[in-house]
């Protein structure tokens, strides 16, 4: 064995033990944890919530099922798939959202002089000083049936009655799009804030309208920051807690309060480990999905 | 074929205003290959902005073929852009690039591919059409940029400064083939450069610009010889600058034994003559003869250069041709007799700064 084989092993060691302490934070607390979970959703639920240590499907099959209580039939379980499908569409309508109102507020930001920029940028980030729990309720006192906007169009005329807004999925996309903007800009922002604005120029100076060249010019090249965006918008909302939770109460639940549901009152932690697995899916489905687009933009662009 | 007429751009509103363009007026014929030249900051580009309609002038008039377009958006005027750093889309082909123009207007797809394939031809990248833009060197993309310019047929085609990021050699290269693309194409040049050479090979007419201001129009033989002012004479070429006076239709410099009859109004002058026309070691007539010390001599290859002073002095240089045998034409420390021959003498105003 030669000196530079073993200089290259030393090397190595070295890498590895300066990766340690974030393997070991990695594997103690969410790939073990992850375990857990895999494990519990192949066990019976306990009485008490908690599980039996018994080998049961259950907990899967219920995640898009359902057995009749009387004769046994097997039908799709309305109540998951509703939810289910409602925060995927949820979801997507709240990254849909954000980014029509984020990629101009972006784009504003970018076009600043230098020495502005920081203080709009500053603007955005206030948000993330308050807890997410305090925002949401201050939504919840814009839209609330006594709140500033029924109020408002009581005083104008406009209305006769108060609009029910609270409790329905329209809230929980209102305090959702409100919540996760600021994710969406910023990706944004640092993507149009890279465009070389003499690009847009030569698209103008060669015969194409306003349209034409955000479409074939300016989009294409900010891309990335739009999928950045969307993807941190998307997965958040999937997975979404407090939000639904406040805003759309009972009545308009997502994965997040359906899980919660499980592990506390429904006391089935095998269904509400499945459904979590279910979560942790089609957030990887969603991540694999930005890859292919990201690193296929790269190879043709 | 476009008129410039008092055209005026000023930046920035009330005391803090600053004038980039003072009542620029000229006229470009049909097929001119037109050069704006100036040193940098003396409105040269903000007179191309303002062609291509990325700026609203702030009066006068801009008209192509009979129409004012002043005020026109740029994706109407049928003036294209190379742009000084080229501004290719680094997310397109080659061909994409040279096709945006026709896609934008809207023309059929077979049209396109036919001009696309022209254009490339004319450049001769046709093998790269393929090839994303970011994936060229600068020589290459300098050629797509012209051809994307190129394939929706302008009526005038701007260049902002197209050669200023290649080296010297590629530069040379360049030259040659944009005066060729010009001909062949028949098109109406307007090249934007504060290189004195590149205007002076390539164009028909060069504007002279300082200041925000046109300092001289004219061919590139006549702006070498018979500069309008000092500031075009010494910004083209080497040259020396004498004072002297005119009296009574002859010309005196303080330094010259006899002076010279010329036919020039009364007053204080300056002389201007540039370093090849002086002549050493005799006396002519029809000359003014000075008497010089040479101070060095530089080797040029096919000249030498000749730095002396005179009597007061004020520092002259001479060009003095290679012969093939001969040696040196005088030698550092001599005192020599310099003359200066009379149609070879330009008499400009002195009143202004350099």
């Amino acid at each position: 064995m030669d000196a530079e084989t073993l200089a290259a092993r030393a090397d190595a060691r070295r890498r590895w033990g300066l990766a340690a302490p974030a393997v070991a934070i990695i594997t103690l607390f969410s790939i073990l944890p992850l375990g857990v979970v895999l494990v519990y959703s192949f066990l019976a639920p306990g009485d008490f919530g908690n599980v039996r240590w018994q080998l049961s499907f259950e907990g899967w099959f219920s995640v898009l099922f359902e057995r009749d209580i009387f004769d046994d039939t097997i039908s799709l379980s309305d109540a998951h798939l509703t939810i289910l499908g409602r925060s995927v569409a949820l979801s997507l309508a709240t990254t849909l959202i954000t980014l029509v109102l984020g990629l101009p507020t972006a784009w504003f930001i970018a076009t600043r002089p230098l020495h502005q920029r920081a203080f709009w940028l500053f603007l955005i980030t206030i948000p993330f000083w308050t807890n997410l729990l305090v925002r949401t309720i201050a939504v919840q006192e814009m839209i609330r049936s006594e709140g500033v906007f029924n109020r408002l169009f009581l005083w104008l005329g406009l209305i006769d009655a108060p609009i029910q807004m609270m409790f329905t999925n329209f809230a929980v996309l209102v305090g959702m799009a409100y919540v996760f903007l600021p994710l969406m800009v910023l990706p944004v922002y640092s993507a149009i804030e890279k465009f070389d604005f003499r690009l847009a120029e030569a698209g103008y100076d060669l015969y194409a309208s306003r349209a034409y060249c955000l479409r074939r010019v300016i989009l294409p090249m900010v891309r990335p920051g739009i999928i950045a965006g969307s993807i941190l918008v998307f997965v958040p909302s999937l997975g979404a807690y407090v939000t639904p939770r406040i805003m759309g109460g009972g009545k308009s639940m997502m994965l997040g309060n359906l899980i919660e549901m499980q592990f506390g009152q429904g006391r089935n932690w095998p269904l509400g480990a499945a459904l979590s697995l279910t979560l942790t899916a089609l957030v990887l489905a969603a991540l694999i999905w930005y890859t292919r687009l990201t690193s296929g933009g790269r190879r043709n662009g | 074929m476009l008129d410039l007429h008092r055209l005026t751009k000023s930046f920035g509103k009330g005391d803090s205003a600053v004038t980039a363009l003072h009542e620029v007026s000229f006229s470009i014929a049909e097929g001119e290959f037109f050069t704006l030249l100036g040193p940098s900051g003396c409105g040269k580009t903000t007179l191309l902005r303002l062609i291509a309609g990325f700026e609203p002038p702030s009066g006068g008039a801009l008209v192509l073929d009979g129409r004012d377009i002043a005020h026109v958006p740029p994706n109407q005027r049928p003036v294209n852009t190379v742009f000084q750093n080229y501004a290719l889309f680094p997310h397109m082909t080659v061909a994409e690039n040279v096709g945006f123009a026709l896609g934008a207007q809207g023309r059929p797809r077979a049209e396109i591919a036919a001009t696309v394939e022209r254009m490339l031809a004319l450049v001769k990248l046709s093998h790269l059409a393929g090839r994303k833009s970011a994936a060229l060197s600068g020589g290459q993309q300098q050629r797509v940029a012209l051809a994307r310019a190129l394939a929706a047929r302008p009526r005038i085609l701007l260049l902002d400064e197209p050669l200023s990021a290649l080296d010297m050699k590629l530069r040379k290269e360049m030259q040659v083939e944009l005066k060729r693309l010009q001909q062949e194409t028949g098109l109406t040049f307007i090249f934007v450069t504060h290189d004195q050479e590149e205007a002076l090979t390539m164009s028909d007419r060069i504007a002279v610009m300082a200041g925000g201001r046109i300092q001289q129009i004219a061919s590139p033989r006549d702006l070498y010889d018979q500069p309008a002012n000092r500031f075009v004479a010494g910004f083209i070429g080497e040259t020396n600058f004498l004072p002297a006076h005119c009296t009574a239709g002859r010309l005196t410099l303080p330094q010259a034994a006899a002076p010279l009859p010329v036919p020039h109004a009364d007053g204080p002058v300056t002389v201007m003559i540039r370093p090849e026309h002086v002549a050493l070691g005799q006396a002519r007539p029809d000359a003014l003869v000075l008497t010089a010390q040479v101070d060095r001599l530089v080797y040029f290859g096919t000249d030498t250069h000749v730095h002396l002073h005179l009597s007061d002095g004020s520092p002259l240089v001479a060009r003095v041709q290679n012969a093939l045998r001969g040696g040196q034409p005088c030698a550092a420390g001599q005192t020599i007799p310099v003359s200066l021959p009379g149609e070879a003498l330009r008499l400009l105003p002195c009143d202004e700064a350099a």
